[in-house]
């Protein structure tokens, strides 16, 4: 199995450079130069022709893509991300500040995402049908269709406009977090509760489900002793791909709430233009998926005894 | 023997009576079981033959409560053990009949066991709950329990999974598992289709071996004549739901009287058949079991039909008949109890 | 009547398909049923609530929120169908030629596929408005790149397995052209399974350019358009909430509609047991069928 995990991890690896290399390519070919920019915010309207051409030259942009790249890559290996166009700070301070911000909301609203679907999918089978069953899997399709800024603003409307109980905005305290923490958990877990749901159903009419009622358990204990075992590949599987999209739903939900993390940075800076800030981001990003989904892999690969004891295959 | 001590055992332990299984799906509506009865010993094995579709499986799993999810089922009639009519308690208490008093073994163990969990501790679960028997006594009950059934090293075994397993110990797993709770009736389905011959010849070998030691009863769902001759002491043949011919299984092997019967055995071919010769076929094809009709379900493909069978529905009666020795041999056509006709063979 | 309907359509219930009809003919109608101009402000009509003269009530510029709210219908409408068809017409294109060559196309293809599949989709977008800036075309274009990915890798696989089948190659060796063969053949089933995705997609497309918009990187003023409405009405919640309420509802039931849509096509293919009062109308139906026959027989 290791050499399973190698494989995933060279695979993982290649995708981070390819997709690297690619933003890197996209974004240095976009219009607009950065060199005007810089020179502009240095001299002002007296920027000359060869003040530009010299800042071009000073940070390479006349280079060919490809030594560009490497430079690029080499930077990022010692930690350099650049340089913000916007604010002129470094990257890796707004990183440093932000990421503890966008970390925790993602965090929150992933811990959401994992137990509620599972209490709201087992209900539901456990209600099979019944006026449970069916009023869960109405408000999940509902909270899966409700854009999350809408969700955001319901519950700032009613939780702190109408009933002040919850703060809006700001970042401190506890209470300030739960109405961020379920607008970013809410459209995952509608999803993967109808997963839980149908999964389940499916599991209850498998061979081994009918072996459980056999060994004298009811629908209760061959959902809970027989299919619950079963859940686990595909609930992990779908709440890796759930979790990765979650940063969009971090980016709308700063937004809504006046946050200042990693997703309004990325925001602030493709209305800015700020293409080193973008590069950057992007990068991120990319880490974030490729790994989150490497992780799942890996686990999944953990969890499920046949691929994990296939070295003790016997007669 | 003295007879006092033979009563208690001559009495039935499972008794189905009138069942009929209606299967509900939203195209159509089939009837499984058409008015079946029948009943077990203890210590006797029961196979029920038939082919696929004859609801053998239906009305063997269907009063337990064992069949998939996702049918609509509607049961009538009664079924008989010792803790009450399974077809009138609670889900509850058939829940506690099934595992107290059954165990069943299934065709395939390979998608029947549970692939996330290990073997062993659900032998000790069942043991647990339905011996009595505490956490340990529990686990060593289920290593003797698998060396018992033919699987070496079973200390190892306790904690494999399914697919660590080869087909033929699966299996054997599976009937370790069926007997954890001390059943006293045993329902195998097809329990050795799935397996090469060598490996069939060692499961009935074994599930004999454990009937002679723990006199239980079987119920065995087959539709290979070989395995009713080596294994069965009575036999029931079905078709399309209802049961056509039933008896001791020397009666019905040596002297088929059903036409269907007939129809089976001599389809089988043997060593006098010759080489390059044809197979005995029965002509026709299995009913439609979502129209009710009047009449005996086998008239249009039988040999001996005459104008009544297709108006009312011949009822299992014993054969009337000097050929045959027993009134437990009983078979459900007009032409062949009236005539009390010797079997064309 | 409904029946024959639903037979029509598939198989899936006919129900389904009303609320996402009703939203399209709504989107297209919208200029005729609007009683008022977008644009048309009124400054000393603002932020009123429900009335006679404003069935809605009016935003903070003095706009009729019900005409703003079905002329944004007809511009989410319009977006998404222009973005749905390049996307498809890209995603198809691409996966067949992918699913037809094989070989190293393929090979590179499929790559090309899958890194663009692994990243999500408003991702992308993002960062494709990024390059070329805001605006509602640099959003429909970035959409339908960040879209078609997974229409090509439906196309494929469907493609990949009907190009071997043996009716295609005993077309071929009567000698039909590849472009015969293909759009006679295999184009119809690669349509069938990718428009019936496309159709419960569409609502997650909804999604994004509502998305897009309330980030201030899609449609911009002084269109109106769902997202963007409850952007600008979010300044206002305290006073006048119906500025985010109304969009926001617009934008869940118009998605809903898309998947129940999807719903009802999954559904259909599963197989369904029937319970409840349903099962005992049967069973009586089944008792009286058996009383029937029992008297036929006397």
């Amino acid at each position: 199995m290791l050499k399973l995990f190698y494989r995933r991890l060279a695979l993982a690896i290649c995708l981070v450079g390819v997709a690297s290399a690619l933003t890197f390519a996209l974004i240095a070919s976009a219009p607009g130069n950065a060199a005007n920019f810089l020179a502009e915010r240095a001299a002002g309207p007296k920027a000359t022709h060869e003040l530009v051409q010299k800042i071009e030259h000073d940070l390479g942009l006349n280079d060919p893509l490809y030594i560009r790249f490497f430079h690029w890559v080499g930077n990022v290996a010692d930690g350099r991300l650049g340089e913000s166009l916007r604010t002129g700070h470094p990257i890796t301070e707004e990183f440093a500040q932000r990421l503890p911000t966008t970390i925790r909301l993602l965090l929150g609203g992933g811990v959401v995402a994992c137990f509620m679907p599972l209490l709201i999918g087992v209900a539901g089978a456990l209600s099979d049908g019944g006026v449970l069953d069916r009023s869960l899997r109405v408000l999940a399709i509902v909270g899966a269709s409700a854009p999350n800024f809408f969700v955001g603003a319901l519950l700032v409307l009613l939780f702190s406009v109408r009933l002040h109980w919850l703060p809006a905005f700001g970042t401190s305290g506890l209470l300030s977090w739960v109405m961020p923490w379920v607008t970013v958990g809410l459209f995952p877990t509608c999803v993967l509760s109808r997963v839980v749901r149908v999964t389940l159903q499916e599991l209850m009419s498998r061979p081994f489900a009918t072996t459980g009622f056999a060994k004298g358990y009811g629908r209760t204990g061959v959902l809970v002793y027989e299919a619950l075992p079963n859940l686990a590949v595909p609930f992990l599987t779908t709440f890796g791909a759930q979790f990765a999209l979650m940063i969009i739903g971090a980016i709308v939900v700063e937004s809504v709430f006046a946050w200042q993390g990693i997703g309004a940075f990325f925001i602030d800076s493709i209305r800015f233009r700020d293409f080193p800030a973008m590069q950057a981001i992007l990068m991120t990003f990319v880490v974030f998926f490729v790994f989150v989904n490497l992780l799942v892999d890996m686990v999944c690969m953990l969890i499920d005894p046949r691929i994990r004891r296939s070295q003790f295959e016997s007669a | 023997m003295p007879a006092t001590i033979e009563e208690p055992r001559s009495l039935p332990i499972y008794e189905v009576d009138r069942l009929t299984v209606d299967l509900y799906t939203d195209k159509r509506t089939i009837r499984a079981v058409d008015d079946c009865s029948f009943s077990l010993k203890p210590g006797e094995t029961l196979a029920i033959v038939g082919e696929s579709g004859s609801g053998k499986t239906v009305m063997t799993l269907g009063p337990l409560g064992l069949l998939p999810e996702g049918i609509a089922v509607h049961l009538r009639g009664k079924a008989l053990t010792a803790r009450g009519d399974l077809l009138a308690v609670s889900g509850r208490h058939r829940a506690a009949v099934r595992g107290n008093d059954f165990g069943v073994v299934f065709q395939d163990p390979l998608s029947a066991l549970n692939p996330m969990r290990r073997i062993g501790p659900q032998l000790a679960e069942q043991a647990r709950r339905f011996a009595g028997l505490s956490a340990v006594a529990a686990k060593t009950d289920a290593i003797s329990n698998l060396r018992r059934v033919g699987i070496a090293d079973p200390e190892d075994r306790y904690w494999r999974y399914p697919h660590e397993f080869s087909g033929g110990m699966r299996q054997r797993a599976m009937i370790a598992l069926a007997l954890a709770s001390r059943p006293k009736i045993l329902l195998a389905d097809e329990p050795t289709t799935a397996l090469d011959a060598t490996v069939q010849a060692q499961i009935l070998a074994l599930l004999k071996q454990i009937q002679a030691e723990d006199g239980l009863a079987i119920v065995l769902i087959t539709h290979d004549i070989g395995v009713v001759a080596g294994m069965a002491d009575r036999v029931a043949v079905m078709y399309a739901g209802r049961i056509v011919e039933e008896g001791a299984v020397a009666d019905v092997l040596k002297t088929p009287t059903h036409p269907y019967t007939q129809g089976l055995l001599s389809s089988i071919p043997d060593l006098d058949t010759p080489i390059g010769g044809r197979l005995t076929e029965i002509p026709g094809a299995p009913p439609d079991l979502s129209s009710l009709e009047a009449g005996c379900r086998f008239a249009p493909r039988c040999f001996a039909v005459t104008p009544p069978c297709a108006l009312a529905r011949p009822s299992l009666a014993p054969l009337s008949s000097v050929t045959s020795t027993t009134p437990t041999h009983k078979v459900a056509c007009f032409v062949m109890q009236s005539n009390c006709q010797e079997p064309i063979r | 009547m409904i029946n024959r309907l639903r037979e029509r359509l598939g198989g899936i219930s006919p129900y389904a398909l009303i609320p996402v009809v009703l939203f399209v003919l709504v989107a297209v109608f919208a200029p005729v049923l609007a009683p008022y101009a977008p644009g048309m402000q009124v400054i000393t009509d603002a932020m009123q609530g429900p009335s006679f003269a404003h069935w809605l009530g009016t935003d903070y510029l003095g706009r009729d929120l019900l005409s703003r709210l079905l002329l944004a219908a007809r511009v989410s409408l319009a977006a998404m169908t222009i973005v749905l068809v390049s996307a498809l017409a890209i995603g198809i294109l691409i996966g067949s030629i992918a699913g037809y060559v094989g070989g190293k196309v393929d090979l590179v293809l499929i790559s090309v596929i899958d890194i663009m599949l692994s990243l999500p989709s408003l991702i992308i977008a993002l960062a494709l408005i990024g390059i070329v800036g805001p605006g509602y075309w640099s959003m429909i274009a970035a959409l339908t790149l960040a879209w078609w990915a997974n229409y090509a890798r439906m196309s494929r696989a469907v493609v990949a397995s009907e190009v071997h089948q043996p009716h295609i190659e005993a077309c071929r060796v009567i000698g039909a052209s590849h472009w015969w063969v293909f759009t006679r053949h295999i184009l119809p089933s690669v349509l069938g399974v990718v428009l019936v995705y496309a159709s419960a997609d569409a609502g997650a497309l909804v999604l994004s350019i509502a998305t897009l918009s309330f980030l201030g990187l899609g449609v911009t003023p002084p269109t109106p358009e769902w997202g963007q409405m409850l952007v600008d009405g979010m300044n206002y919640l305290e006073d006048s909430p119906s500025m985010v309420l109304l969009p926001g509802l617009a934008l869940t039931l118009v998605v809903v509609s898309f998947n129940v849509l999807g719903e009802a096509i999954a559904l259909q293919k599963l197989p369904r047991a029937i319970k409840g009062r349903v099962l005992l109308k049967r069973i009586r139906a089944r008792a009286d069928e058996e009383e029937t026959v029992k008297r036929g027989v006397q």
